[in-house]
């Protein structure tokens, strides 16, 4: 874990919804896996006062890549820094998603702003279906954005717009109903409600998987105990012990 | 005070009772894990002190979540005291704390008399690593031990003396706003026995979302902590210190060695970042050379030259003959 200035290369807006920002860092670069968050000081002064915690999106080099969504004040001040800027980020922080898959077929399932850290997985460590939620075709990520992902990618947005219709969980269960349960591994990131139904979906067909939990969070560290998850361990913080669990260690309803 | 010193010059220990701490900075309970969770970001050896996050005698689950909301320059939690207890910390912490060089300071709370006593005869066999012992009677997120519970003086003051019959060992009592008159209760808990005040614990505040209607915080209210309070914490330690000479730790949305310094113009002995340490998790060792370097550049070689040496209008007039 470092606590790092970084200037920033990049921070540019790449369709309706989402912001990428890139800058460089040696450090972080080498150390940093698929599932992994970092803690961004958004300004110096105290208001926005607590860090916000974003995965990692993408690293070529030593350049990384993050992507986000205007959710509130602080995001909507980040969307502004211009390139050239400093930011104090530190990381890398959390646990990552499996790399052992013993042979089964990776299933990725992502909605809305946690699509970032499967992309990451996905181009690190190979995936067979990347299953995408949106609202709308508006919320699609450009083409290139994606073209180093060598998983089939579904889409399924809301309104109908682009792909199929209605929740990605459509497209997950689709799936499921053609494949082995044994031979697949679900990793998911995503709205609460979304990754609850795709661990429902997964208890249905008996398929383990694993789920990053985004909750919020003040130290990234694991010292205020402010993102807890109910576990079969007890309360483990969403920072340190996660944010990645397996399915069959959740003891909550997320949703 | 006018010539500029070297850093090696300047001798930033102070001392409670028997206990010596190199430096004033320490860390609020609460704020920096149990253990070891900020070792990338900090040499734990080099803090004047280290408080722990408050333990009961029994482990605790804490609060539902939501535990934590930002607020403007602050934020509101409502943790509810989450630990894993005595025993835990006595087989698990102890250990680690021991190779730590800095002297430990174990922050406690308790629901009853016995629990305290429980407490504090178990850290009194641990001398050797606990140096001294903070009290929590202001925790605003819990019902039993927590500060509504506290404002029953007669409780505060049986606790003290019985602590202080258990123990020689310093007694910190860490006090808020929410108790009552904090002048009025530092005077009686320092009467009782207590060595020491914490100055302060979080205001206890809340916030709503306005499109769910619902509490941001699951305990709907909880204590308020960062810059947002920093001048009432000030005003605190101040009016303590008009009337008692005792040890101050000052807390409250202190971050810099400027706000450090403000506290100890004001009569603090230490200070406590707590908040700080989620947003600069390596705020505590920056403020330690930027107090050294505040006095090495203005010629002062200890804090006494400085605590409490706040310049009123009052005592100005004193001195001006400007009429």
């Amino acid at each position: 874990m470092v606590d790092e200035t970084v200037r920033i290369l990049e921070n540019n807006r790449i369709n309706d919804k989402y912001y990428k920002l890139v800058f460089e860092s040696d450090k972080l670069s080498r150390n940093v896996e698929p599932g992994q968050f970092l803690n961004v000081q958004i300004e110096d002064g105290y208001d926005p006062f607590l860090r916000r915690p974003f995965s990692y999106y993408r690293i070529i080099g030593s350049r990384l890549e993050i992507l986000y969504e205007i959710l509130g004040r602080g995001t909507g001040i980040l969307s502004h820094k211009p390139p050239g800027s400093d930011l104090t980020i530190l990381g890398p922080l959390g646990k990552k998603f499996t790399s052992d898959i013993q042979g089964k077929k990776r299933i990725l399932v992502a909605g809305g702003i946690g699509l970032p850290p499967l992309v990451f997985l996905a181009e690190r460590q190979g995936a067979d279906y990347l299953l995408i939620g949106a609202k709308s075709q508006r919320e699609v990520m450009p083409a290139k954005e994606l073209e180093s992902v060598s998983a089939k990618i579904l889409y399924a947005t809301n309104d109908g717009s682009y792909g199929e219709k209605g929740f990605v969980t459509v497209l997950l269960e689709q799936l499921l109903q053609q494949e082995n349960p044994d031979q697949i591994l679900i990793q998911t990131c995503g709205p609460k409600v979304m990754m609850q139904a795709v661990m429902d979906v997964a208890a249905k067909y008996k398929v383990r998987g694993e789920v990053s939990i985004d909750e919020s969070m003040a130290c990234g560290v694991g010292a205020c105990l402010g993102c807890m998850v109910e576990t079969d361990k007890g309360l483990q913080t969403a920072c340190v012990d996660g944010p990645v669990f397996g399915f069959e260690r959740i003891r909550q309803r997320l949703a | 005070m006018e010539n500029v010193l070297t850093l090696n010059d300047v001798d930033l220990s102070v001392r409670l009772k028997n206990v010596i701490f190199k430096n004033p900075v320490t860390v609020a309970s609460g704020t920096f894990g149990t253990k070891d969770e900020y070792k990338s970001c900090v040499d734990y050896s080099r803090l004047g002190a280290i408080i722990t996050k408050t333990i009961t005698v029994l482990p605790r689950r804490g609060n539902n979540m939501p535990r934590i909301c930002e607020t403007p320059s602050g934020m509101l939690n409502a943790i509810g005291l989450q630990n894993k207890g005595l025993q835990d910390f006595l087989d698990n912490k102890i250990p680690y704390f021991s190779a730590v060089s800095a002297p430990l300071i174990v922050n406690i709370a308790g629901e009853t008399l016995e629990d305290f006593a429980s407490l504090i005869k178990a850290l009194h066999r641990e001398k050797k690593v606990v140096r001294a012992v903070e009290i929590n009677l202001s925790c605003p997120n819990v019902e039993a031990g927590g500060v509504s519970f506290m404002k029953k003086r007669e409780r505060i003051r049986s606790i003290i003396q019985m602590l202080r019959s258990e123990t020689d060992l310093p007694l910190i009592a860490k006090l808020s706003p929410e108790l009552g008159d904090v002048v009025e209760i530092s005077g009686e808990v320092l009467e009782a026995g207590a060595d020491g005040l914490s100055l302060i614990n979080t205001l206890k505040g809340m916030a709503i979302d306005i499109e769910t209607r619902k509490p941001r915080l699951a305990n709907v209210t909880g204590g308020l902590s960062g810059p947002a309070i920093r001048p009432v914490a000030l005003r605190y330690v101040y009016e303590v210190r008009k009337y008692y000479s005792a040890f101050i730790i000052a807390s409250g949305g202190i971050m810099t060695a400027r706000d450090a310094l403000e506290f100890i113009i004001a009569g603090a002995n230490m200070i406590a970042l707590g908040t700080s340490n989620f947003v600069n998790p390596a705020g505590t060792m920056k403020m330690i050379e930027d107090i050294a370097k505040y006095c090495s550049d203005r010629g002062i070689k200890t804090l006494d030259e400085i605590r409490g040496s706040l310049v009123t209008p009052s005592t100005q007039t004193n001195c001006s003959t400007a009429y």
